[in-house]
């Protein structure tokens, strides 16, 4: 784990944040507008104001970025974290080509440009001022661009967020990729909990300048609040690809027990995370012998709690994992739904998010 | 007939000037686009004096100055044998002062256009302050060093008041043309004052229009 603390007075209010994150993976800084989260990206990346910090200690691979008590603040250039901002902030006067090697040559950098230019899918805007591009391309020249630089770590912040949906649709998969390849630790900041759900693997729940929360995802979204109140409450199953049924365009996933989901390009054996919402699952008694639904799952209930909404929400225990449902009041009376009981959890395949 | 000395003398002043300018100006104009120090504020006022304050009180002030019993004038004395005053270097400090606020503030301006988040970017991928001030910051304040250039240029050209008090107009080393032209109207041989005004009114009409036209071309690049 990377630890990581950080005091200092900002305009309006103070920042105080304690956090770690894994070595690997995406850790999300999670939280509303305004909460401190670029504040802390910015201490990170030694670009921030150093006036009125109070305290700050950051470590990274055995090397010292911060550390307050022996005054050692590393300057941002000695750094190497990569930093993907919400504002591409490509050098106009340069083409693109010429943005994306600046700092692959001011750090010698091992890596093969061309690999990365491939998996962007950039090489027909290499010769293009960035001024010539979208919305969309420029982040994805600026993500190669902070790559290039072989940095130990990649921060990017809300780099989703001048985008329109569609484009916004096009850029996660190539996000997801990088998690998937990538060996260094990537921190995520960002106030879209759908991103939050699809992207990390840690979160770091900040409000008002303080850590509230931090936490694996799969825990996290169980049972912190600002996580399940927007979308409605839901789970993460991590598993292991099982089975590929090609004809039904099917995978077998075994979490504990085995489920089906619908997916491509899966590979036998690949760790994967699924993300179900609790309103997309109901529970009965005995499974159903001619359900479309092709997931029943023996549970165990564990707890109910009561829902925003005026429904119940469920929690249940599928294999070691907990899983989430949403059922109305009139139902628990009458499955008389209690802890300890023996129930069937019902999903289908396609209400679940790769 | 035409004398082309003060032409000369005048163009000589305006190109040591304009570079004087933008060696010192330069990095004045960076500390100032950067610092948040409380002197800012001082220093830009000072840098603006020229803009508001008559000629012939910069004028009178540097006379004193630049004379053999002034601060500057027996400073110079000391290292160099000619006097200050009513010499060609003289009237280069004095251009240089007065011309300070066409240079530097444009500068500033182009700075502070570039911005710090597109600085903290190049930081961020390894470059040092100064090798994102020559690769980053100079090249996307190109605009502003062509405005920079053409204004102190110009307006070194055109001053009056100043190399009246200070020049002491001496063919072939102080004396300039709007001196020249001063001269001509005073005994009224307006045909040789018209040669140089119309002269001067065409050549700053000229580098005006280029610089227009080339800003846009500029502009149009980068927006």
């Amino acid at each position: 784990m990377i630890d990581i603390q950080y005091t200092q007075c900002l305009n309006n209010f103070l920042l105080d944040v304690k956090f770690s994150m894994p070595n690997t993976g995406i850790t999300v800084l999670f939280g509303p507008s305004g909460s401190g989260k670029t504040s802390i990206l910015n201490l990170m990346a030694g670009v921030a104001n150093n006036e009125l910090l109070q305290h700050a200690s950051f470590k990274l691979n055995n090397k010292t970025l911060d550390d307050s008590i022996n005054k050692i603040h590393l300057k941002p250039w000695l750094r190497k974290l990569a930093y993907v901002f919400q504002d591409h902030r490509l050098f106009l006067h340069l083409s693109v080509k010429e943005n994306i090697l600046f700092g692959y040559k001011r750090n010698l950098s091992n890596l093969n440009p061309g690999d990365l230019i491939k998996i962007f899918n950039i090489d027909d805007l290499l010769d293009r001022s960035p001024s010539q591009i979208s919305g969309g391309q420029k982040q994805r020249v600026a993500m190669v661009r902070a790559l290039l630089s072989e940095p130990e770590l990649l921060i990017l912040d809300e780099p989703l967020a001048a985008l329109d949906y569609q484009s916004k649709q096009q850029l996660l998969p190539y996000i997801e990729q990088l998690k998937q390849q990538l060996k260094i630790p990537i921190i995520y900041v960002s106030h879209d909990i759908k991103e939050v759900l699809r992207l990390a693997d840690y979160v770091v729940v900040i409000d008002k300048g303080k850590v509230i929360d931090e936490g694996d995802i799969a825990d996290l979204c169980l049972s912190q609040p600002l996580l399940t109140q927007q979308e409605g409450a839901s789970f993460i199953l991590k598993g292991e690809v099982n089975k590929i049924i090609e004809e039904d365009k099917l995978v077998e996933i075994n979490c504990g027990k085995n489920i089906l989901i619908t997916a491509e390009n899966m590979q036998l054996k690949q760790h994967v995370k699924v993300l179900i919402h609790a309103r997309d699952v109901s529970l009965c008694l005995t499974p159903p012998k001619d359900s479309s639904i092709l997931n029943c799952i023996a549970v165990s209930i564990e707890t109910l709690q009561r829902d925003n909404n005026d429904k119940l929400r469920v929690f249940a225990k599928l294999g070691e994992q907990t899983i989430v449902v949403l059922i109305s009041h009139r139902s628990a009376k009458l499955l008389k739904v209690e802890k300890g009981k023996k129930m069937y959890a019902q999903f289908k395949a396609t209400a679940i998010i790769k | 007939m035409i004398d082309i000395a003060p032409i000369l003398v005048t163009l000589k002043l305006a190109t040591i000037t304009t570079l004087i300018l933008l060696i010192i100006g330069t990095p004045m104009a960076w500390w100032l686009s950067n610092t948040r120090s409380r002197f800012k504020v001082v220093i830009e006022s000072v840098v603006a004096l020229p803009l508001v304050l008559p000629p012939t009180v910069l004028g009178f002030y540097l006379l004193l100055a630049l004379s053999p019993n002034g601060m500057v004038g027996s400073f110079w004395s000391m290292i160099s044998s000619t006097p200050l005053s009513f010499s060609f270097t003289g009237l280069v400090i004095g251009s240089v002062i007065y011309s300070m606020p066409f240079v530097v503030q444009p500068l500033q301006a182009s700075f502070e256009m570039v911005g710090k988040p597109i600085q903290q970017a190049a930081y961020t991928l390894g470059a040092t302050p100064f090798d994102t001030f020559k690769n980053i910051v100079l090249p996307l304040s190109r605009r502003g060093f062509l405005v920079a250039i053409t204004l102190g240029f110009a307006h070194t050209v055109g001053e009056f008041g100043v190399v009246l008090m200070i020049g002491g107009n001496i063919p072939e080393v102080t004396q300039v043309l709007s001196i020249v032209i001063y001269d001509h109207v005073e005994v009224l041989e307006y045909t040789q004052a018209h040669y140089y005004s119309i002269g001067l009114l065409l050549f700053s009409f000229f580098v005006l229009l280029v610089t227009y036209t080339y800003n846009r071309k500029l502009m149009v690049r980068f927006s």
